[in-house]
């Protein structure tokens, strides 16, 4: 169908809704972080005096949002480096069918369903000093410590957010391992195939796509995961687990720092475009059926 | 695919229509008679009997005045700084808000709320009525005072009588030295001398203010933060010494919030609780210790000292508890305050505290109480309440405290306070400190 007969304008209603549900807070965000703005100014937010960006000079050299994205960044990159082989071999296991498949599967989906909110909540009791954790630990005769605090929080938080995050990767596995066409299996096994080599060669490049777009959706929902880490740590946020969202939190409604904070909040934006632009680049998400020609339009 | 296409258009329409609707709907005002708008926390440990009271006042209202009001409530104060926040940007919302005491100096900063004048407080009954500690943290000199205390909720501590009498103490320590003295008697067999929350958002400053400024050091002076001094020091060293040096605490605490505390005090593992309300009444009542504590107020004598130093301040808590504030942009400023007058009325006040345990401001209705022993200390303490100090960057002073023994917890497991990590945290804490005092206007 050529371009100009196509029925455009009832894309007017989505559009109206990006432009007033992302385009303008957007903008608006981007206008905060180059201005001054706090409790003495926010009132009359609009004449805060600006200050270009200073924000963003703050925010990297002294606000300890550098330390921050290194934080979000590095534990963001280990779950999601974890649970990708748990999710990939959990969907293989229940792949076939064998009695209690469909419970296993629920099972699997409890992580999943639960809100953070819960979730931290419920860790939060786990690991306390006191706690079960270190309770198991010490019939094992290891002091498990602190994990609320210090070092040890910061693997708190990846172990936390594993076991919340890894079905995510399973559903999306599975999606894939659902779209392997059995004629393929059977041919595989015709051929000789042992497992690893039909794993290898016929089921995991089936599994690229739903997997790819599953790790980077993992990681942008840990880097900016904001729940978790306030429920387990709490605010003022021990100092090895001060994640960008977090900070960013603090700086807006304990320092009433709105500027800065929204300044923060650009940076974590650059942060999760990167993969993203990656990612769309690589499965060329943006491109219509009918050609490149769309996509370079884009 | 067309159908779907349809279906997507019209729902997205539906839904933008939802959403403007939703923008203009809040217009604060019904039919004939007048509606004013209270926001006010969420009561959690008495939800049924907060509706009923939001009935009793919306009746008792019409009833005088012709006009209705209409309660909202808050369940954190990150919610009612949203509302706040929404609020003041947009010019509507809430006539008035109950706010807690140590907010009011940011919410007086943003400029956003009536400041009182004599012919005001006249409309309110007089200033007079009020108890003066209450009335200390209204605003920042009395001509610019924008609110009006609602309730008080001093702080005290709680001592388990059982414990003190089976370890020969007979009354609780009035200098920090000595309550660290009986806590040592008191920690035996598995109980500890004192529960304390170090875990918690908000508990710890609380301690290092009250101890900095029984030594004569109010932590913030004409826009000066003065937190890196040998007072503050000798406050924390104290506070963190608690656990890691005097092993009076469970040292589970690392992890505890103020209900930890509560808990553990009401299953008898602790024999002291500082840093608490009357509102702990109705967990402790409840527990194993029930009838076998009393509240008393917590020291007044800073750490290092037998008496009080000159320029020490003789503040047993800070003054805590709600304030009313009437947003500028109401369009019913006379009904407000007939409102407001209401609900610090003495009869009002003494409802309220029957009902929520919240002690009243009104001299009148709170001198009524004095004769219950059961809340001697906390009207003791309730008068000699000293206020925090008066500045918009008052959050960022509190959670800079915090973040001192946030930032010292790790360490305390080596028994032992690292005296240069903490001169490191609070060389941090003053610096941030004195950026948002800098930032203050």
């Amino acid at each position: 169908m050529p371009g100009r007969h196509r029925p455009l304008w009832l894309l007017a209603p989505g559009a109206v809704l990006t432009v007033l549900v992302i385009v303008v807070p957007l903008a608006v965000a981007l206008h905060i972080s180059l201005l001054d703005l706090d409790q003495y100014s926010f009132r009359q937010w609009v004449r805060a005096p600006f200050v270009g960006l200073a924000n963003y000079t703050e925010a990297v050299r002294a606000s300890g949002a550098v330390h921050a994205i290194v934080l979000s960044t590095s534990y963001a990159a280990i779950v999601t480096v974890v649970t990708l082989p748990i999710g990939v071999a959990a969907a293989l296991a229940t792949q076939d069918r064998f009695r209690g498949r469909g419970l296993v599967r629920s099972v699997f989906l409890v992580p999943y369903v639960l809100p953070a909110f819960v979730v931290g909540t419920v860790w939060r009791i786990i690991l306390q000093p006191d706690g079960v954790a270190n309770g198991l630990l010490a019939r094992l005769g290891i002091d498990g410590g602190l994990w609320l605090n210090g070092r040890q929080s910061f693997w708190a938080l990846v172990v936390v957010q594993i076991w919340a995050s890894w079905p995510l990767l399973y559903l999306l596995a599975l999606a894939g391992l659902q779209s392997v066409d059995p004629v393929l299996h059977e041919a595989a096994a015709l051929d000789g195939a042992g497992w690893w080599d039909k794993l290898r060669y016929v089921i995991f490049p089936h599994l690229r796509g739903p997997v790819g777009l599953a790790v980077i959706i993992a990681f942008l929902h840990n880097i900016n995961n904001f729940t978790l880490p306030f429920v387990l740590f709490g605010v003022p946020s021990p100092r090895d687990v001060e994640v960008l969202p977090v900070l960013t939190y603090v700086e807006s409604f304990q320092n009433f720092r709105f500027g800065l904070s929204a300044a923060m909040a650009v940076l974590s934006l650059v942060l999760i475009a990167i993969p993203l632009a990656g990612y769309l680049r690589a499965v060329r998400l943006d491109v219509g059926q009918d050609g490149v020609d769309q996509g370079s339009r884009a | 695919m067309t159908a779907k296409r349809v279906v997507s258009a019209l729902s997205g329409a539906i839904l933008l229509a939802s959403t403007l609707a939703g923008c203009g709907s809040d217009s604060g005002s019904t039919g004939g008679g007048e509606t004013l708008n209270v926001l006010i926390g969420a009561n959690t440990i008495y939800p049924e009997e907060q509706r009923k009271w939001f009935d009793d006042i919306s009746a008792r209202f019409e009833r005088e005045s012709g006009a209705t009001v209409r309660f909202e409530t808050f369940a954190t104060p990150n919610d009612e700084l949203t509302k706040i926040q929404t609020s003041v940007l947009s010019g509507q919302g809430p006539d008035i808000y109950a706010i807690g005491t140590t907010f009011t100096p940011t919410v007086y900063a943003t400029g956003a709320f009536l400041e009182l004048t004599p012919d005001d407080w006249t409309k309110l009954g007089g200033r007079d009525r009020f108890l003066p500690a209450t009335l200390g943290i209204s605003g920042p000199d009395r001509e610019h005072e924008v609110g009006v205390p609602f309730t008080t909720r001093p702080f005290v501590m709680a001592y388990n009588r059982e414990l003190l009498a089976a370890a020969g103490i007979d009354k609780p320590a009035e200098s920090w030295d000595g309550l660290r003295e009986q806590a040592k008697r008191l920690t035996t067999g598995g109980r500890y001398g004192m529960a304390v929350a170090y875990a918690d958002s908000f508990d710890p400053w609380k301690f290092v203010w009250a101890m900095s400024l029984q030594a004569g050091n109010p932590l913030v002076s004409d826009g000066k933060a003065r937190l890196d001094e040998p007072t503050v020091r000798d406050a924390y060293r104290t506070y963190l010494g608690w656990l890691a040096t005097d092993r009076v605490v469970d040292p589970a605490a690392v992890g505890w919030k103020n209900a930890q505390a509560i808990a553990a005090f009401g299953a008898g593992r602790a024999a002291y609780l500082p840093m608490v309300s009357a509102t702990s009444k109705v967990t402790l009542d409840a527990s194993a210790v029930a009838g076998k504590y009393g509240y008393a107020v917590m020291p007044t004598v800073p750490p290092g000292a037998t008496a009080r130093p000159a320029g020490g301040q003789d503040a047993t808590s800070i003054l805590s508890g709600d304030n009313l504030v009437v947003a500028k942009y109401t369009k019913h400023r006379d009904l407000a305050l007939v409102l407001v007058k209401l609900l610090t009325s003495p009869d009002q006040q003494r409802t309220y505290y029957e009902t929520f345990g919240e002690l009243p401001t009104d001299a009148s209705a709170a001198t009524a109480l004095q004769a219950d022993p059961a809340l001697a200390a906390m009207v003791d303490s309730s008068a000699r309440s000293v206020a925090t100090p008066f500045s918009g960057a008052w959050s960022q002073v509190q959670l800079a405290l915090v973040n001192v023994v946030v930032q010292s917890v790790p360490g305390l497991s080596a028994g032992r306070v690292d005296e240069s990590r903490l001169s490191t945290l609070l060389a941090q804490a003053q610096s941030s400190a004195q950026a948002a005092l800098d930032k203050a206007k």
